[in-house]
């Protein structure tokens, strides 16, 4: 059906973000926290929830599409799309590339897609643990207390962070802060040891560097993340915009066929 | 200890020759498939746990020691020592220390025939068996083993038994569930509720790797569209060696020896089987997940390696990763 809208939703562990495209154009209606998300416009029926789809100014016979780690939660005529398929094709939606490694950092994981004509041909996710995501950023500049984006202005220096772990990470950055170093050396180690967790999923499919290689997700707003990334591949990332509602983009885009 | 003080339930931590155990007139009880029946299976957990037994740490072993101490009625226990696991010896260090009578079992890395022949014995003589007398009990074992290994060919063959099925017929040849002939009726009755299906007509993937503490994995990937119709470890649980010494057997059967020698048995399933993929389960903490990049390098069909600690159940992370690998598949 042209021109008629279409709701994207990607329910992710962090924040939920909606997005409406009426033919070529898009909006981008909101990001709520997750939490306070499934409180305010998930009504618990039968198979587990139903979307109160007026409180967020949805109509009732609009299309809705719905992806990340909650979208089973948002029951009652909402259609479901694989996560890592969402972001596929908000890629190709928001950047019109079509062969790309994409690399999303989400709020508690992180995966890595091989694209090839559009569409995902192969993807790696990182191991359990979350360090290596949004999650783990949030901790840390919690704990060395700075803001995200300020968090995001440092990367250089040479302090390494041993621990790989989210929880032991908060132990070593108190230690660290009792030993005195500055607080933006601690940043700059924060964001190296996650591009560094990072890097072994690139790298498994980095064979070809004139591959174009896209970040998204919500950590992609760190230009300490970006500037690191393109040290290690050799130039800049490419960011859609915005990074964080790729995945709900991709919900009310057609698959390549 | 004089094998006539064992206790008559004897526990094992994975394949063993339970001939030995079954001609004493004994009864084998795999630990594993133990702890995930039990019902307090978070709980047993929880007392190794209690016990001091670290978080970080295989939650198999932990399970296994919290369903033999809550059993009360397992006083020995075989323990693979060589082809194994370092983490199955600590655990039977700690059972020794807490009474329980440990009958160490060595299978040799390179398969050498001498030296298990020596194992073997020393088996036959901690039970006070003959060979003699563990030859009689092989017709009867081998015989629910083909049933199961039938049960599996129809899983294949005819796509009429399920995944989940096809892991628990497999999964319980370890011990033939204390009861071998009715085992084998349950085993028979499984295969004729598979007659009147129909056939499988979505992906066909392959398992590989240590048995699921979510069991539910094979329900969950049958949702999505898939069925496991090769359930590797478990499938070598029924011993799938023909024309062989019964002991032989033993010497075939890949999960204690090389990663290598492995892999020559899941390519070749793979080939025949028509598999699409292959889901590598690696336990958390577990130094089988090193392995898995050489499984990547030479298998020839995608891989996702899912990894899981302690859950029942299946999380929302492995979800995730599951469905967007079959469907990738769906589409290949």
């Amino acid at each position: 059906m042209e021109g008629a809208a279409v709701y994207g939703i990607d329910v992710g562990s962090r924040w939920v973000k909606v997005v409406c495209r009426e033919g070529n154009e898009r909006k981008f209606l909101g990001r709520y926290d997750t939490a306070e998300f499934y409180r305010l416009f998930v009504a618990p029926g039968p198979d587990g929830g139903v979307l109160k789809r007026e409180l967020l100014g949805i109509p009732r016979e609009a299309e809705v599409v719905a992806t990340g780690y909650g979208k089973a939660r948002v029951g009652g005529a909402v259609r479901v799309l694989p996560e890592l398929e969402a972001i596929t094709r908000g890629v190709r939606a928001l950047t019109g590339i079509k062969d790309a490694l994409v690399l999303d950092v989400g709020g508690q994981d992180s995966k890595i897609i091989l694209m090839e004509g559009g569409r995902m041909v192969e993807f790696a996710a990182n191991d359990r643990c979350a360090a290596s995501s949004g999650r783990f950023l949030e901790n840390m500049a919690r704990v060395i207390g700075m803001s995200l984006e300020e968090l995001g202005r440092y990367w250089k220096g040479s302090l390494q962070l041993s621990s790989t772990c989210a929880v032991f990470g908060e132990t070593e950055l108190i230690g660290l802060m009792a030993e005195g170093h500055p607080l933006e050396e601690i940043a700059a180690g924060v964001n190296r040891a996650i591009v560094q967790r990072l890097w072994p999923l690139v790298t498994r499919f980095a064979s070809d560097r004139r591959r174009e290689l896209v970040l998204t997700g919500g950590v992609a707003y760190s230009l300490a993340i970006r500037t690191l990334i393109a040290e290690r591949w050799g130039r800049e990332p490419l960011v859609p915009s915005p990074p964080d509602y790729v995945a709900a983009v991709g919900c009310c885009t057609p698959g390549e066929e | 200890m004089k094998p006539g003080a064992l206790s008559r339930r004897i526990g094992i931590t994975t394949t063993v020759p339970i001939e030995v155990i079954y001609a004493s007139r004994r009864i084998p009880v795999d630990l594993n498939n133990l702890f995930l029946s039990r019902e307090d299976a978070p709980e047993c957990i929880e007392e190794a746990e209690a016990a001091g037994f670290p978080r970080n740490f295989c939650a198999w072993i932990k399970g296994i020691y919290g369903a033999l101490k809550r059993e009360g009625d397992i006083g020995a226990v075989v323990a693979v020592t060589q082809g194994d696991c370092s983490n199955t010896h600590a655990l039977m260090e700690v059972l020794q220390v807490e009474g329980i009578t440990v009958i160490p079992f060595a299978y040799p890395y390179d398969r050498d025939r001498v030296l298990f022949r020596s194992q073997l014995e020393r088996m036959m003589e901690a039970f006070g068996v003959e060979e003699e007398e563990v030859r009689s009990a092989v017709d009867e074992l081998d015989r629910v083993r083909s049933l199961a290994l039938r049960l599996d060919e129809i899983t294949w063959k005819e796509g009429s038994v399920t995944g989940r099925e096809n892991h628990l017929a497999l999964v319980s040849c370890s011990d033939m569930e204390g009861d071998p002939s009715s085992f084998a009726r349950k085993l028979e009755g499984m295969m004729e509720q598979a007659r009147e299906r129909e056939p499988w007509r979505g992906v066909r993937l392959g398992y590989v790797g240590v048995p699921p503490l979510a069991s539910e994995i094979y329900d969950y990937l049958e949702e999505l569209g898939a069925r496991v119709m090769y359930n590797e470890v478990q499938r070598q649980f029924a011993l799938p060696y023909e024309g062989v010494e019964w002991w032989e057997k033993y010497l075939f059967y890949t999960y204690p020896y090389s990663f290598q020698y492995r892999l020559q048995d899941i390519a070749t399933e793979v080939k025949r089987r028509g598999l699409q993929g292959i889901i590598h389960y690696v336990q958390s903490f577990c130094f089988r997940q090193v392995e898995d990049l050489i499984l990547r390098r030479s298998v020839g069909v995608p891989v996702l390696t899912v990894e899981m600690d302690r859950g029942l159940r299946l999380d929302a992370r492995t979800r995730m990763r599951l469905e967007n690998f079959v469907s990738i598949l769906k589409r290949l």
